[in-house]
């Protein structure tokens, strides 16, 4: 058998050099791929960990103008200045409800719509709406009557 | 077989020169990461390598209600580089000074002489004269971010600005003494700021990384990440709402008597939390520089004055503990010489004779011999305990520091006559907390409690990871004598010095005291500490206020005494503390048909 020509080694060798720089080359493409993939997500990152120093600095300045405008002293100010005339309220003014407020409320509500009259066997008692806790005279009764205005 | 599509020659040539390629680049390599690694690592490590400092954010101070008391945030300050300035823009300056708050002419006059400083240093520059290139004109400071932001949107070139992170103070002069401040240098110099900064200042991080030829970080090189830890938030026991009444009745005081100082203090008396302390003269934190260091000086815990006459509380509270006096018992005031020990003691003058006296009319009328009987029944040991057992000659152990012991001298350092002295507030020295809380131990059941003005602090997520709860420091007097000694006190302002005062419904239990100041070693009578310190409702306490004035001024001249300086302050803040804290009455007072018709008028 004749050894194979020198050409066609040299060939094999420039084919497989050509093979493994196409090789090469694509690790070499898939590196850099990789690496503008790491710089893209990265800056990425990034430039999302500057929108929320942004947001939280905003969110900061807001909160100092809120608790500037909730300050005490400039809400008086504000009252001043819009001349809105309030005052703290004085223990006179205040009238402390021991029951329950809801039953209270639906009370003078019914107050407001109904007018109850009172009727007495004693001529001398006094007709007129009905007070509560007034006690009623002895040997007297009472008439309710009650009209929808 | 195949013969090949190229000589042997050529290919051989080829083949020789593509190794001899891979071979050179193999030999530089080699060069640049064997034999010059050092040297080029030290370069690299010169022009790209940073370490990026990440700030922490310090925690913010909270008052009991969640409000804000002190935070940071950023402010960008705002400057022009000359040589960035393009003559297109030229039109927009007026608009840029508009958002800068500053004059159009300032602002041109600013940037065209900047500009042309910058021509001629660039000019003398290319001469070698040395001089430095302007690439940085300050225009404006503090500007905030929406500023900035509508500043950045008119594009001027060359405009630019620096951020930094400043504290701020969103109630100016709220709290001033409390809260203290951080300098310029971001240093804590006084109050929570200082004291609790191991809270609030959290631990800078830092990365590791490289940048770019315009100093940008390449944030794919990072090789070290630490984040930063926030500060923690500080959550107060002051309610700002009280503090802005204190602080209004104090400028209220100041306009009116132009005193040295003035203290006012309220707090919760069965746990200790202060609920609002303001001293006179005051600062704005946002601008603390251009306050005087007087006015710095947190008055309440740093300056001793003697108590005066609300520290018969230690005499008459002693006396009814101990049994030696119930308040029935009756003492000659009229009498001004008695014998004790086999001694005969001058007893101090009263302000007006008052004869025989019941124990209970010794404290409603502040009679000084009284007070100095009782003491002298107690005896100079039992007297020094109780005013020890007070909280007289040691400090509160208050959270934010500066505060100072007061005078207290022990009974083998008297003379003669301190015993009588003594406990009319005379040879003693108190600050205005010290005071302050020895009536809340009268308050809370004979318990001395150590000021509370921290509530909890809070994790940069809001989670609580600490609180603080009431701490208590003695027992004063049984929690009977205390009640007692309380209902003693009510009759202060209902029929003794304090006359007038009292607020029907409310109980107040409280004292004046009007002391002489003591000037070059003699007590003067044109100088006063006017004082009131009370609590109410007298039978289950639910806030204690002090207000001490410091030489106050009276109008028309006088004697300062307490009931007229500090009782009506007293009772206005006393009344608009019932509002606010919903106090309900011991005893509702009648209010006619408008209770009985659910509130309708």
């Amino acid at each position: 058998m004749k050894p194979p020509p020198a050409n066609a080694l040299v060939n094999q060798m420039v084919a497989h050099t050509l093979g493994l720089l196409v090789f090469g080359g694509s690790l070499g493409l898939g590196a850099v791929w990789v690496r503008q993939e790491i710089f893209s997500t990265a800056n990425r990152n990034h430039q999302l960990e500057l929108k929320i120093a942004d947001a939280q600095r905003r969110l900061d300045e807001l909160d100092a103008g809120i608790a500037a405008a909730l300050n005490p002293q400039t809400l008086a100010l504000r009252n001043g200045t819009m001349g809105l005339g309030l005052i703290a309220p004085r223990e006179l003014q205040v009238v402390r409800v021991g029951e329950s407020p809801e039953l209270r409320l639906a009370a003078k509500r019914n107050q407001e719509i109904f007018t109850v009259q009172t009727a007495s066997l004693n001529p001398e008692a006094p007709a007129g709406p009905a007070e509560a806790g007034t006690a009623a005279a002895p040997l007297s009764f009472r008439v309710l009557a009650a009209a929808y205005r | 077989m195949s013969k090949g599509f190229a000589s042997s020659s050529r290919m051989a040539l080829l083949t020789l020169a593509v190794l001899a390629c891979f071979l050179g680049i193999g030999v530089r390599l080699v060069f640049l990461h064997v034999v010059d690694r050092d040297e080029l690592l030290r370069f690299v490590e010169k022009a790209r390598r940073q370490i990026v400092v990440e700030r922490s954010r310090r925690g913010a101070i909270l008052d009991a209600r969640g409000n804000l008391l002190a935070t940071s945030r950023s402010f960008v300050t705002v400057g022009a580089d000359p040589e960035m300035l393009q003559p297109a823009d030229e039109a927009r300056w007026p608009d840029l000074a508009h958002l800068l708050g500053m004059k159009p002419d300032e602002l041109d006059r600013t940037l065209r002489r900047a500009s042309a400083a910058s021509k001629t240093a660039l000019a003398t520059l290319a001469e070698n004269s040395g001089e430095k290139r302007i690439r940085w004109v300050k225009l404006a400071e503090d500007v905030d971010e929406g500023t900035f932001d509508q500043l950045i949107r008119l594009g001027v070139h060359g405009v630019y600005g620096q951020r930094s992170y400043k504290r701020v103070y969103p109630g100016g002069e709220l709290a001033a003494h409390v809260l203290g401040y951080l300098n310029e240098e971001g240093v804590p110099v006084t109050g929570a700021e200082r004291h609790l900064d191991l809270y609030l200042k959290g631990e800078d991080g830092w990365i590791e990384s490289e940048k770019d030829g315009a100093r940008r970080e390449l944030a794919q090189f990072r090789s070290r990440e630490v984040p930063a830890q926030n500060g923690d938030d500080v959550v107060l026991t002051i309610d700002s709402v009280i503090q802005h009444i204190i602080e209004d009745e104090l400028r209220t005081i100041a306009a009116k008597f132009d005193p040295h100082f003035a203290s006012i203090i309220v707090s919760d008396p069965q746990t200790g939390r202060i609920l609002g302390l303001a001293n006179y003269p005051t600062y704005n934190l946002n601008d603390y520089s251009r306050a005087p260091v007087a006015a710095q000086r947190n008055c309440a815990v740093t300056d001793i004055i003697e108590p005066g006459s609300t520290f018969k509380i230690v005499a008459v509270g002693g006396a009814l503990d101990q049994g030696v006096v119930t308040p029935d018992s009756v003492f000659d005031c009229g009498n001004p010489l008695v014998v004790h020990n086999g001694k005969q003691l001058r007893l101090p003058k009263d302000d007006e004779a008052l004869g025989e006296l019941t124990v209970a009319d010794i404290v409603a009328h502040s009679s000084n011999r009284g007070a100095a009987q009782l003491a002298l029944l107690l005896g100079d040991d039992r007297f020094y305990d109780y005013a020890r057992r007070y909280g007289f000659g040691s400090t509160t152990r208050y959270e934010l520091g500066g505060e100072v012991r007061g005078i207290l001298e022990p009974p083998s350092r008297w003379d003669g006559l301190t015993i009588t002295r003594m406990p009319m507030g005379h040879s003693v020295a108190a600050t205005p907390l010290q005071i302050h809380m020895a009536m809340s131990a009268v308050a809370n059941g004979g318990t001395l409690l150590r000021p509370q003005i921290i509530r909890e602090i809070r994790d940069p997520a809001g989670h609580v990871v600490r609180t603080f709860g009431p701490e208590k420091r003695e027992q004063v007097l049984r929690p009977s004598t205390a009640a007692l000694l309380a209902q003693l006190l009510t009759r202060v302002v209902t029929e003794g010095t304090a006359k007038g005062f009292d607020i029907p419904g409310f109980e107040v239990a409280g004292k004046t005291g009007t002391t002489q100041k003591l000037i070059d070693g003699k007590y003067v009578n044109n100088h006063h500490v006017a004082s009131f310190v009370g609590f109410f409702p007298a039978s289950r306490p639910q806030v204690v206020l002090s207000v001490i004035v410091d030489d106050a001024k009276v109008p028309g001249g006088g004697p300062a005494y307490g009931r007229a300086v500090s009782a009506p302050s007293f009772k206005h803040i006393a009344e608009q503390l019932i509002q606010y804290l919903d106090v309900m009455p011991v005893a509702t007072p009648a209010r006619g048909l408008v209770a009985l018709n659910g509130g309708a008028r």
